[in-house]
């Protein structure tokens, strides 16, 4: 076994360098070398042991991060991020907070005149001898002075380097250039992160050799309004940046949930042309498709022969010889991300292939049933419903009279025929005959439909067409409130006294 | 007795007297909690290798199969979310630890004779732990880690004459593809790991044969 001699090794001090070389002399004297270790014997033996006092401190500290990590694992956990999209190039992308200082180092340097334009200095150049300093520091300070007062100059470039590195992690999402296209806060970017701390280590550096005599306070000044200044600037660009919008992105992390997020995606962009069911076989009143041959999705013929991956590529690319138009972001800037196809697809694995067994939550009903005289609200039962069956064909860019229905007002207020479509209190709206299968002829030319029946292949079920009522018949209420203010008691029907209590 | 017995027979074998005169019963000068820094930072290591270790088990490096696999660790396996957690909350701690260790060592002059080279290797941990930074990045395959690493390897990509060379090397190809996502995931468990395990051994063989820096005082 190798022995291990601890550093006090009385033989290693013995070795005799050959002093013809020059080269223990150039670097370090014998006698400095001497003294140093002299020195740290004397500390060695006013010092601990290895076992237990110093590893009694070290364990201290680990269990403390140990704990730390686990707190920090429970409570804010790791932040969801949609599947990565290669064809999403609107993505800003942002590098491990650790890098951030750097990715805005070349932000600030890419808007430097001309010397910008070299991007290579900014990647390459300057980050190689960062850390070429840090290998060559041992080599670069031979003195042998340990004493923080005796090394100001290196514990002064250090510390503002290391502010550098912190105010420009600070600024790290705030643009260089303005929405309105002012350079001001690259150029408030560009003080705090190079000019400051570039002046200050110059003025460091001059009052280090230049003026030999500089004493450590006057440096120590500098070091400190350099900093001061530093972050000032920071807070300054960080008061004047626009409030970043915050974009929350869903992102569905269990099985039930991408299931229900499926299923909404599936009702707004698939029901048009193929039901709410998956069934249909003939695309009826969609512009351009009208009359086409498709195959019905809900069956073994799509779910039994195409896997996953295929199936997601289908609704991302489309089939252009079978109708099928592209829905991935490839195609559409507005389109489906790949996470959203992945719930789609999900979805109609869950629903229609008879291999998977749809979990218990994932079909809870669309809305709260309703009780004897309740009153359903825009937010609890009609915006669901509406998101299902109708969303898919009304609202921007299709054809449906111009009526859209993507929220409450747009219900209410869109449409050619506003003025009759939704009356309050009337059963004779438009809204509720076409929804009960009763098609509004045009009084002009009583051969012609004006609008026809809703929704046009499959009649809503009883009890959506119950709710479309009550909602109209009682002055289409918005919120549950409203709605709970509307309820009327049922008449209590008479009934023979009994001793037991109703459920 | 038996445990006498039993010690013995491992002593006469293992030299267990000789490790710990030589490993632990050393004498150190006094304390602080600074020095701890570096022992904090080997258990941070160990930490991400166990949690790392039990994510290989469920985690599968192909773009088809790396996000749903950590969905399932995140939503399938009895806490794996937890483990997960450790290992991304672990990493970033690591790196903060490491960098409050080297700042440490720059201040207290601790790189200075005869623990030069003790410096070295510290830099070179430093990189390694950026890398592993870096290469974990990608692997959740979700959209921050897919542009990220994008840019990053597109940075790389700008050394002059061998830029291009460099960027093909790091994705596999042209693009960032399922080449890319293996070969970031075989550097991150394989052979960062092993420069670091390896570059972990000298560091803390120097600590031992030079033994930890004394605070400097007027005096140093």
């Amino acid at each position: 076994m190798v022995v291990l001699k601890p550093f006090p090794d009385p033989k290693m001090e013995q070795v005799d360098y050959p002093e013809e070389l020059g080269i223990t002399e150039a670097i370090m004297g014998e006698e400095t070398k001497q003294r140093i270790n002299e020195r740290y014997r004397h500390e060695l033996n006013r010092g601990e042991r290895f076992w237990p006092d110093s590893i009694f401190k070290d364990l201290i500290v680990s269990l403390g991060i140990f704990v730390l990590v686990i707190l920090l694992a429970t409570f804010i956990g790791v932040a969801p991020d949609a599947k990565a999209d290669p064809s999403d190039t609107s993505y800003l992308p942002r590098p491990e907070w650790y890098f951030l200082f750097l990715f805005k180092f070349l932000a600030i340097y890419g808007q430097i005149p001309l010397l910008g334009k070299i991007e290579w200095i900014a990647t390459v150049i300057i980050p190689a001898l960062a850390v070429l300093l840090l290998v060559v520091i041992p080599f670069l300070e031979r003195n042998p002075d340990r004493y923080y007062g005796k090394r100001v100059l290196p514990i002064a470039i250090m510390g503002l380097a290391v502010v550098g590195m912190v105010i420009l992690t600070l600024m790290s999402d705030v643009p260089t250039v303005t929405l309105e296209g002012s350079d001001l806060p690259g150029i408030l970017q560009a003080v705090a992160g190079l000019v400051i701390p570039g002046v200050a280590v110059i003025l460091l550096f001059l009052m280090s050799f230049a003026f030999k005599k500089a004493s450590t306070q006057i440096m120590l000044w500098t070091t400190g309004t350099a900093a001061l200044l530093m972050l000032g600037v920071t807070g300054v660009v960080l008061a004047l940046a626009p409030k970043a919008e915050t974009t929350e992105i869903e992102i569905a992390q269990t099985l039930v949930d991408q299931i229900l997020a499926g299923q909404d995606l599936y009702a707004v962009q698939c029901t048009e042309c193929h039901g709410d069911d998956g069934s249909v076989t003939t695309i009826e009143g969609v512009e351009g498709l009208e009359g086409k041959q498709i195959s019905a999705i809900n069956g073994h013929d799509v779910l039994y022969t195409l896997n996953d991956a295929a199936m997601s590529e289908v609704i991302a690319y489309g089939r252009p010889d079978a109708g099928m138009t592209p829905f991935g972001k490839a195609y559409n800037p507005e389109g489906l991300t790949k996470s959203e196809i992945d719930y789609i697809v999900v979805f109609m694995r869950y629903m229609w292939d008879d291999r998977f067994e749809i979990p218990e939550e994932a079909l809870k009903p669309l809305f709260p049933p309703l009780a004897d005289g309740e009153v359903p609200s825009y937010e609890v039962h009609i915006q669901p419903i509406v998101k299902r069956y109708c969303v898919s064909c009304h609202r921007e860019g299709k054809e449906n009279n111009n009526y859209w229905m993507t929220n409450y007002e747009e219900i209410l207020t869109t449409g050619d025929n506003v003025d009759n479509n939704i009356l309050p209190g009337n059963s004779e709206s438009y809204f509720l005959q076409v929804i009960q299968e009763t098609p509004i002829m045009d009084p002009e030319n009583p051969d012609e439909e004006l609008i026809g029946v809703m929704p046009p292949n499959k009649a809503l079920k009883p009890n959506v067409v119950d709710v479309f009522t009550r909602w109209i018949m009682n002055g289409m209420p918005e919120t549950a409130e409203q709605a709970a203010a509307l309820f009327v008691a049922p008449t209590p029907v008479e009934r023979a006294p009994s001793g037991t209590p109703t459920p | 007795m038996i445990l006498k017995k039993l010690y013995n027979w491992l002593d006469e074998r293992l030299g267990l007297k000789g490790i710990y005169d030589n490993i632990l019963d050393r004498p150190e000068p006094r304390g602080n909690w600074w020095n701890t820094l570096g022992s904090a930072s080997l258990f941070l290591f160990i930490l991400q290798g166990a949690t790392g270790i039990f994510l290989s088990v469920y985690y599968t490096p192909s773009p088809d199969h790396a996000y749903d696999s950590i969905q399932y660790i995140m939503d399938g396996v009895a806490f794996g979310w937890l483990v997960r957690g450790i290992h991304h909350w672990g990493a970033t701690l690591m790196v903060v630890i490491v960098f409050i260790h080297m700042l440490r060592v720059f201040v207290t002059a601790s790189f200075k004779y005869p623990r030069e080279l003790t410096w070295l290797i510290g830099v070179g941990l430093l990189l390694a732990t950026l890398g592993m930074g870096f290469t974990g990045y990608l692997l959740p395959w979700n959209q921050r880690a897919y542009w990220a690493t994008t840019v990053g390897t597109q940075i790389a990509g700008t050394v002059p004459l061998i830029g291009e060379f460099i960027l093909k090397a790091l994705r596999g190809g042209t693009d960032l593809s399922a080449l890319t996502l293996q070969r970031f995931f075989a550097a991150h468990i394989w052979m960062l790991p092993a420069v670091l395990a390896g570059l972990i051994g000298i560091h803390l063989y120097l600590i031992i044969r030079h033994g930890e820096s004394h605070l400097p005082t007027k005096e140093d």
